[in-house]
């Protein structure tokens, strides 16, 4: 499994032919693995260039993974920005990084969050407490407490899918095409060419986490805390000022 | 220079995932360390001098000490699953060797607080009282022992040591926020602390005390040092932001240094300083108080700004995130229950052993003559 949605549609068919040649069993999507499979490295480069900020990955996430009102496991993040008295939007999608170094996980004081052989940080929310601390020390503001749960949640990848041998919802649902999922241990993969050929930026480098959700044309500007002015329903008078 | 202006129309507000119920916890067991070490002169290290005060820190201490794992247990979003700490080994997180430490300071705090009362539980045990034979029970038939005092003293230090080393460094890992992740945090957490317990101390000093004015100027020196050293660790963060030449103190000042809100809370933090450092110093007797009130208030704010202002200031979105206190469990009521916790405790330990009735005080039925001498022989 390697592409985003437009490229798995295009292979749909030989992938159909080799499911029923090679007549493998099929993993059960319920079944999931705790640990995963060490042979693969999933990561996901995203192409800020080609995302309409439509949110489709937003709601099919919530769909997905049940997520409750008021809470996002990934969120388009979407800017004005003007320079040089021209204005345009900016759109960045965000998500759990899966991070190759992640800071979530030595702060967990009971081992629920760990991160799989195949690079998926996921929580075992039979086991969280519920304390935040994996909340705090994550970089990248994406983790939250789910109050049906009262646990730690966060993207897993869709790694039920993923399993099930099905792209992550987000993926799947992209209409422009800018998130591609795949196996960094493929050299083939799509993923593992866009890393090695488009040198694409991660969020935040600085922190060392190593993010294994990369982006291409990510402006540096927008790879670390945005230094702007917060959401038209909520004005600052001093940034009426400087628009005036 | 290029002139680009940046709108957020669409980001997601994280909410605070620390609770008030984390400021209470950090508030009140930094007050129960803070009352503990007060302690210590006047009843492990024996100097008389010490004592009264002693004894309100002794309150202090273990009223916050108790009260304080409520407030932490309640601030887990699953606390009934609090067992999870203790089936696993997770040596690389700080909660997970707070869940250590904690059972040990407290269990500590209650055998030291019992080995310093024991004294007094004797002499009421004399009294001819319904009572009696309770305190009788609980002294177990034995008074003042200077020795055990001192072993139990020297133990709970290294509880609380080992609490206020890791509730400092539990916030100061978190490098993903930097107004946290400072090595300043640590010590600004125990001088607030002190500075609170000794507030504390001036408080009950008039509240279930006796008013004692030695004890209020004591306290008030006390208290000015304290604040002296709260003053210096601030000044050097500050100093360190300002000048740039640590690259994370300045990115933390950088993170609020344009906020009206952290503008007015940094003024009213210094104001909450200064002013009972100066009073402090200037008339240490007759306002025990005043100073007291507003150094308690001014380590409970610290603790606010630090938690619910530090996770009011997004990690990538632009601006700060909106807080508004619940007025549920998980704010107001949080906050008034954890106080009224403590104030039942405070009641009920000044009820069972008044601070204005210790033994020389008390009407020894069968005394032996020698209220704070060493009563080892069971009556």
């Amino acid at each position: 499994m390697d592409r985003s949605r437009r490229n798995f549609c295009l292979g749909a068919g030989a992938a159909t032919v080799g499911a029923a040649t090679l007549a493998a069993v099929p993993r059960d999507a319920d079944a999931v693995s705790a640990s995963g499979d060490a042979a693969h490295r999933w990561a996901m480069v995203v192409d800020v260039r080609k995302c309409v900020g439509c949110q489709a990955c937003t709601v099919a996430c919530i769909m997905e993974n049940d997520v409750p009102e008021n809470s996002f496991r990934t969120i388009v993040s979407t800017y004005e920005v003007t320079e040089q008295g021209r204005a345009g939007s900016y759109m960045l999608p965000r998500l759990c990084n899966h991070c190759e170094d992640p800071p979530c996980i030595p702060v967990c004081p009971t081992g629920a969050t760990y991160q799989r052989r195949d690079g998926i940080v996921v929580v075992d929310n039979s086991v969280c407490v519920g304390c935040a601390y994996c909340v705090q020390a994550c970089p990248y503001d994406a983790r939250f407490i789910n109050h049906e749960t009262q646990t730690a949640d966060k993207c897993t990848f869709c790694v039920h899918r993923v399993e099930a041998g099905l792209l992550p919802a987000c993926v799947e649902t992209c209409v422009g095409g800018a998130r591609i999922f795949g196996d960094l241990k493929d050299p083939d993969s799509t993923v593992s060419k866009l890393v090695r050929e488009q040198t694409p930026k991660v969020l935040k480098p600085e922190m060392g986490t190593q993010p294994r959700v990369f982006y291409i044309g990510l402006d540096p500007k927008m790879q670390g805390k945005v230094d702007g002015t917060p959401t038209l329903w909520r004005p600052a008078p001093h940034a009426e000022k400087e628009h005036a | 220079m290029m002139d680009t202006h940046i709108v957020e129309v669409i980001n997601v507000t994280r909410e605070v995932a620390w609770l008030p119920w984390a400021v209470q916890y950090f508030f009140l067991i930094g007050l129960s360390v803070g009352g503990l070490l007060l302690s210590l002169p006047g009843y492990a290290f024996a100097r008389d001098g010490w004592r009264p005060l002693g004894r309100l820190a002794l309150i202090v201490a273990l009223t916050c000490g108790l009260a304080a794992p409520v407030a932490l247990l309640s601030d887990l979003h699953q606390p009934g699953r609090f067992w999870h700490f203790y089936v696993v080994f997770r040596p690389t997180s700080w909660m997970w060797w707070g869940s250590l430490f904690i059972p040990l300071y407290i269990g500590g705090l209650l055998v030291y607080g019992w080995a310093c009362l024991r004294e007094e539980l004797q002499a009421h045990g004399r009294v001819d009282s319904r009572l009696a034979g309770l305190y009788r029970l609980a002294a177990l038939g034995g008074g003042r022992d200077d020795r055990l005092i001192r072993a139990a003293g020297v133990f709970v230090l290294a509880g609380a040591a080992l609490v206020a080393l890791y509730t400092g460094v539990e916030v100061a890992v978190v490098k993903a926020r930097p107004l946290w992740h400072t090595p300043f945090l640590p010590v600004q957490f125990l001088t607030t602390a002190l500075a609170g317990a000794v507030g504390l101390v001036l408080i009950l000093n008039r509240v279930v005390g006796t008013a004692d004015r030695g004890v209020e100027v004591l306290g008030n020196r006390l208290l000015a040092a304290v604040l002296a050293a709260v003053m210096l660790c601030g000044g050097l963060w500050l100093a360190l932001g300002l000048s740039e030449l640590d690259a994370g103190h300045a990115a933390a000042l950088d993170s609020v240094a344009g906020s009206e809100a952290w503008r007015v809370t940094a003024v009213w933090a210094v104001a909450a300083t200064v002013v009972p450092f100066v009073i402090a110093v200037a008339r240490p007797a007759g306002t025990g108080l005043l100073t007291g009130l507003i150094a308690v208030h001014s380590a409970w704010m610290f603790r606010w700004t630090v938690f619910i202002g530090g996770q009011s200031v997004p990690k990538t979105g632009a601006g700060f995130y909106e807080y508004a206190l619940p007025a549920g469990p998980d704010g107001l009521m949080g906050i008034v229950g954890t106080a009224g916790l403590w104030l039942f405790l405070l009641i009920l330990m000044t009820a069972l052993l008044p601070v204005s009735s210790t033994p020389a005080a008390g009407r020894p039925a069968n005394a032996s003559g020698h209220p704070g001498g060493r009563l080892t022989a069971a009556e």
